[in-house]
């Protein structure tokens, strides 16, 4: 279905790219071929110099320095680094031949598109001249970059940071998966060059050195680190905020503030402390000898099982604080008439809680949930500062520890390993894994469902 | 008489009800703030006259400020990381909150064709992890001569060009604001422009405070991506890069405890910051989060 | 950005002209280099990255080597405090914007070379260098047939360090560990580090050694760790492991309570502020297996080097050799001892009273007939190892193991080692 609307909605462009020019008068013609033409010989001075400057501005791109590197697109360089004499002379680099060649092609993307605009403009104005309207001043026109089109000034800048930025990027690393770039294979001194699918095959490869069994086993301790993170905090979040929002407790910002000084205080320093405090040799274990409560250390951070345990205990005192101001804000929300009524119907505090408390927080909380969900699958700071992702086994390959995510064995190929190539393919596992999941979740979500629920 | 005998069992039921709760409250606290003190306290003990590095108890022997005066001595460029951390954090804070929230009003206020393209878009975007361009973000920045030297600006500029996509808070935010107000501003001549500046944005005072205090936290702790952009010069480092390293190479001995002191000083003006405007955070999370 | 389309267009000219004429860009070359015209280094830069501890030290030297070399007077140096361990890793992401000279702990040669960030030692300078330091160190700062380094210290090995009033027989682990054990103190050696888990198995008369190529790729491996040998290595490893005294760690920073500790001279002050009067230092002690049979710790004896990076600039590149050679040389490593504490890899400088007198300097020579110079290992070896000692800590294997499990894990690890090398 959608398919053939496609196909039809392209065939409608072309045709009307096609009548344009037959039904068009002479500036609309040559405005095929320079840009904004037509617009300033009707006086549309600001639109047709945009246009013009935008051509303008790409062929110059083009010629002076996307052509070079979109020619070296398909091998990603040829020519090695060499040594005269003593001196090194760099060859291709194949690293930015990959970075502005997808520019390149982006940028004429985008130059097709402004020439499709500019085709529309002339077909515009040209229909509102025969029909006897007048085009609109040029004042006008800029005026409505305030109020019309306000959305596109607004949206512009931050729309070039983020294609620059981000867009660019992860096409950059996409592309990437599908080359050999790794510390054999390095700009400036060595050429990479496309190995298509084979960086997937050696992550699905088991037994061995193969990446499979290791792979799994990150990705299973990410889901279920992430289930617990999300929903441990939330519900012991909520617990501690109704504790008190409890009638007759005093001090209730005296409370709070103890509690929100795990987000004020920067993580790189209150979770290193705390990393220390549980070590082998540190201050919990040293205490706890001394006292003769223990015979050896606790291997907080060095047995797999219990490392995880301590994370996601940890946790606790980093997540707790975010869903407590939260939830503070929530329960106060509640229509305070349902309580009223549940209580002439002789509802005890328990009911009450699970008949309208929870039902209401999980409702208005729901697309919160996936977000902090997500979220936790890539939470970073908590891992790496805590157990550094290890420890590691000779049964995992590829660097990583039991209590790595995709996520910091990501940034230890990266970093550490100068694996590009296969932190890449992570960085797709890791979009799928989250995209899956986002689409079932939020497609299950009660908000999402009904929309009117509760209120 | 059935009546007030029940109000008295209930009441003291109540009473043991504060009772418990109170000593979970202190309970939890005690365990929150635990770290915080060790942090504290460590920070207090002396390199020279003690010991600088890690040990097993937690009150030292004498105290000393001798590592808060090394880190003002001039004998690392301390003063000049925490300069550079509190320019990033205050730049960022305000640049930030400007872009998002003029992301934000397009998104919640106009419509228009595309919108609901580049919100999907977006989210699309914000599913892979930010770490796996980090080596194509350092090219790219290094050929704008924003690393290295140039790092301040440059982390800057990686901090706020992408930021628009975070909108889901303040969006939220800006919906509850019912659009009958927009509508009466639009039958007295203002564009939307004027709506804008004169009609949503003194509405959201919590929400912008809440997005400028976000911004200003987060660069304290970036260590990841400032110390790959940062690398091999000094001069350029933000607090937790230069201070990282202390704890984590061999070429620092005995400065654990200039670490904890370090990292107090850190942490103070951040929680001060927070704890005074904690009320707008509220506000804004309650109000933008979890309806958007 | 247009910088680099230049500098990809000159490649191609720089590539097709010494195609069309062979020898006459390297004729012409020759000669600028030789003129000591110190219009020809004005204006230039060169960064420099030392440790922290020596960036005052390393800067009054280079104001030396501006005195001593006038022609350089024009030229601004910048060091900056970026460690040995550090450094590779910073100068492989990025070698254009790394520093020109900078030291490096030697197991990363082999990386840095395979990445195109090391240059060559002067032909100049290779036969003074080789001469000038010991065997070992110029083995270390040699890929292939190639010399790629200049040698900086030969302290890069471990021995050990312990408290005299706990510690009564250093030199039998066993008895270190039964005086920990009965002193409540605790003893640290970084069992998970293929760095110090040698000590075990090189001990016992393992091998694992691997050849290089002169691009630093892998050529072949040879190991025996699957052997009768590595079984009572590995063993020992375990039995270390389950003691209560044990910690895994080398980092006196970080550790705690001990009487004993198996680390380097680097750590040389922290240990003596710890120890106080007790402060003492050994050679590494010797264990005895089961079976009744003795064997002597071994372990790597390592080394720093000074690398160049590869220049785009000849003129530079004579300035970047001569500072590293001047920064390397007797003299120079002599002040660094004395300034810094840094054991010099020059024979001569290795004579000197003060050397001969240093008690971790003596301990780590000690142990250092018993050690094997530390070769090129891929990084992914120390991944591996520290697989193989997470193994041990987390009781994978563990003194109930049957040999049968232990030879099948060391065989697994013989196998990856291998494996390394076959890759391209």
């Amino acid at each position: 279905m959608t398919g053939t609307t496609k196909q039809n909605s392209l065939k409608k462009e072309f045709a009307e790219i096609g009548t344009t020019f037959r039904d068009g008068d002479w500036k609309t013609r040559i405005s095929y071929l320079i840009l904004g033409f037509g617009p300033i010989l009707r006086g549309q001075f600001a639109k047709g110099f945009s246009l013009l400057a935008g051509e303008v501005l790409f062929f110059v791109y083009l010629f002076r320095f996307g052509l070079g590197y979109l020619a070296k697109f398909n091998t990603l360089g040829t020519v090695e680094t060499q040594k005269i004499h003593r001196k090194t002379v760099y060859g291709d680099n194949s690293f930015f031949i990959l970075l502005f060649g997808l520019l390149t092609i982006v940028i004429i993307a985008a130059f097709i598109f402004l020439w499709r605009m500019n085709v529309r403009e002339n077909r515009n104005e040209e229909e509102r001249l025969k029909a006897g309207k007048k085009l609109p001043t040029n004042k006008k026109v800029l005026a409505s970059l305030l109020d019309d089109n306000f959305d596109k000034t607004l949206l512009a800048l931050p729309c070039l940071g983020i294609f620059v930025f981000t867009v660019l990027p992860i096409l950059f690393m996409i592309c990437v998966a599908f080359t050999n770039y790794d510390k054999s294979h390095q700009s400036p001194t060595h050429l990479f060059t496309w190995v298509g699918l084979k960086n997937f095959q050696s992550l699905f490869s088991f037994g061995g050195a193969g990446f499979g069994s290791t792979f799994l086993k990150v990705l299973l301790w990410t889901l279920v680190w992430a289930l617990f993170a999300t929903f441990l905090d939330y519900f012991l979040g909520l617990a501690v905020a109704m504790l008190i929002n409890k009638k007759g407790i005093k001090f209730k910002k005296l409370w709070r503030t103890i509690l929100v000084m795990t987000i004020a205080v920067p993580q790189f320093v209150s979770l290193l402390y705390v990393s220390k405090m549980f070590a082998n040799d540190g201050l919990i274990n040293a205490t706890l000898l001394k006292w003769g409560w223990i015979k050896k250390a606790i291997p907080f951070w060095t047995n797999p099982t219990l490392a995880k345990i301590t994370i996601i205990v940890v946790n606790i005192w980093i997540g707790i604080p975010y869903m407590m101001l939260i939830a503070t804000g929530l329960l106060m929300n509640i229509p305070a008439d349902l309580y009223e009524s549940a209580r002439i119907d002789g509802a005890n505090a328990g009911q009450m809680f699970r008949y309208i408390t929870l039902p209401y927080m999980l409702f208005v909380t729901g697309p919160f949930l996936l977000t902090q969900y997500t979220g936790n699958l890539n939470n970073f700071n908590v891992i790496y500062l805590l157990s550094g992702g290890g420890p590691q086994s000779l049964s995992m390959a590829g660097n990583a520890g039991s209590t790595d995510l995709l996520v910091t064995w990501l940034y230890k190929m990266t970093v550490t390993d100068t694996n590009y190539k296969m932190a890449a393919v992570i960085g797709i596992m890791v979009f799928v894994v989250t995209a899956v999941i986002s689409l079932v979740v939020y497609n299950m979500l009660p908000s999402v469902k009904d929309e009117e629920g509760f209120q | 008489m059935a009546a007030p005998k029940k109000t008295s069992s209930m009441s003291r039921n109540k009473k043991i009800g504060n009772a418990v709760a109170y000593l979970v409250l202190i309970l939890i606290s005690l365990i929150w703030l635990f770290p915080f003190f060790g942090l504290v306290m460590q920070s207090f003990r002396s390199f020279a006259s003690e010991y600088g590095g890690m040990v097993s108890y937690i009150i030292p022997k004498h105290f000393s400020l001798d590592n808060y005066k090394f880190l003002f001595s001039g004998e690392t460029n301390y003063l000049r990381w925490y300069g550079n951390t509190v320019i990033i954090a205050g730049v960022t804070a305000v640049l930030q909150t400007l872009v998002v929230l003029c992301v934000s009003y397009v998104l919640s206020r106009m419509r228009f064709k595309g919108r609901k393209f580049l919100m999907r878009f977006w989210l699309i975007l914000g599913m892979f992890p930010g770490f796996l361009t980090m080596i194509c973000m350092y090219f790219l920045l290094k050929q704008f001569g924003l690393t290295q030297q140039g790092a301040v600006p440059g982390l800057i500029l990686t901090y706020i060009a992408s930021c628009g996509m975070g909108y889901y808070v303040c969006k939220g935010y800006f919906d509850t604001i019912p659009k009958s107000l927009d509508e009466a501003a639009r039958i007295d001549g203002a564009n939307n422009f004027q709506i804008m500046n004169l009609i949503i944005l003194p509405l959201s005072k919590p929400i912008i405070i809440y997005t400028a205090l976000t911004a200003f936290m987060a660069p304290w702790c970036d260590y990841i991506f400032a110390s790959y952009v940062a690398f091999g010069t000094d001069k350029s480092y933000n607090v937790a890069v230069a201070m990282y390293r202390w704890v984590n190479t061999n070429d620092y001995q005995g400065y654990f405890t200039r670490f904890c002191a370090g990292g107090v000083l850190v942490a103070i003006p951040v929680t001060i910051l927070f704890m005074a405007l904690q009320k707008y955070y509220v506000e804004g999370v309650t109000g933008g989060a979890v309806k958007g | 950005m247009k910088k680099n389309a230049v500098s990809v267009l000159f490649a191609g000219i720089a590539a097709a002209s010494l195609l069309a004429g062979n020898l006459v860009p390297v004729m012409a070359e020759e000669e600028t280099t030789e003129s000591a015209d110190p219009a020809l280094y004005d204006g230039k830069e060169v960064k420099v990255w030392v440790a922290d501890a020596a960036v005052d030290f390393t800067n009054d030297e280079i104001a030396k080597f501006q005195e001593e070399y006038p022609q350089y007077a024009g030229v601004t140096f910048t060091v900056e405090p970026v460690g040995e361990g550090d450094a590779a890793t910073n100068v492989i992401t990025d070698v254009e914007s790394a520093a020109d000279v900078y030291g490096f702990a030697q197991d990363q040669i082999a990386r840095l070379v395979s990445a195109g960030a090391l240059e060559e030692v002067n032909p100049d300078y290779v036969d003074d260098v080789t001469e000038r330091n010991d065997e070992g160190s110029v083995n270390a700062a040699t890929v292939g047939d190639t010399l790629y380094a200049y040698p900086l210290t030969s302290d890069n090995g471990y021995f050990l360090y312990y408290d005299s009033s706990v510690v009564t027989d250093p030199s039998d682990l066993d008895k270190i560990l039964s005086d920990c054990e009965s002193a409540g103190k605790n003893f640290y050696m970084e069992i998970n580090s293929g760095w110090y888990q040698t000590a075990f198995f090189f001990g016992t008369g393992c091998d694992l050694s691997y050849e290089t190529d002169t691009d630093g790729n892998f050529t072949s491996c040879t190991t025996d760790y699957a052997s009768d040998k590595g079984v009572a290595a590995l063993k020992e490893i375990i039995k270390l492991a389950g003691s209560s005294a044990f910690q895994n760690g080398s980092s006196a920073n970080n550790a705690t309570d001990y009487a004993a500790i198996v680390d380097g001279t680097w750590d040389q002050d922290t240990i003596k502020q710890a120890f106080g009067d007790n402060f003492a230092c050994a050679k590494l002690p010797s264990f005895t297996t089961d079976d009744g049979e003795t064997y002597q710790l071994s372990g790597f004896s390592g080394y720093k080097l000074l690398g160049v990076k590869p220049q785009e600039d000849e003129d530079k590149l004579q300035i970047c050799d001569d500072l590293a050679n001047y920064l390397s040389d007797e003299e120079a490593q002599l002040d660094r001892y004395k300034t810094v504490g840094w054991g010099p890899s020059n024979l001569n400088a290795q004579q000197d009273d003060d050397v001969q007198d240093d008690a971790a300097l003596t301990a780590l020579k000690d142990q250092m007939q018993y050690d094997v110079p530390l070769g090129q290992y891929p990084s992914e070896y120390w991944d591996l190892a520290k697989g193989l000692g997470d193994d041990v800590i987390q009781g994978k294997l563990t003194a109930d193991s049957s040999d049968d499990d232990l030879i099948a894990a060391l065989q697994t690890f013989e196998d990856t080692c291998k494996s390394y090398a076959s890759a391209e």
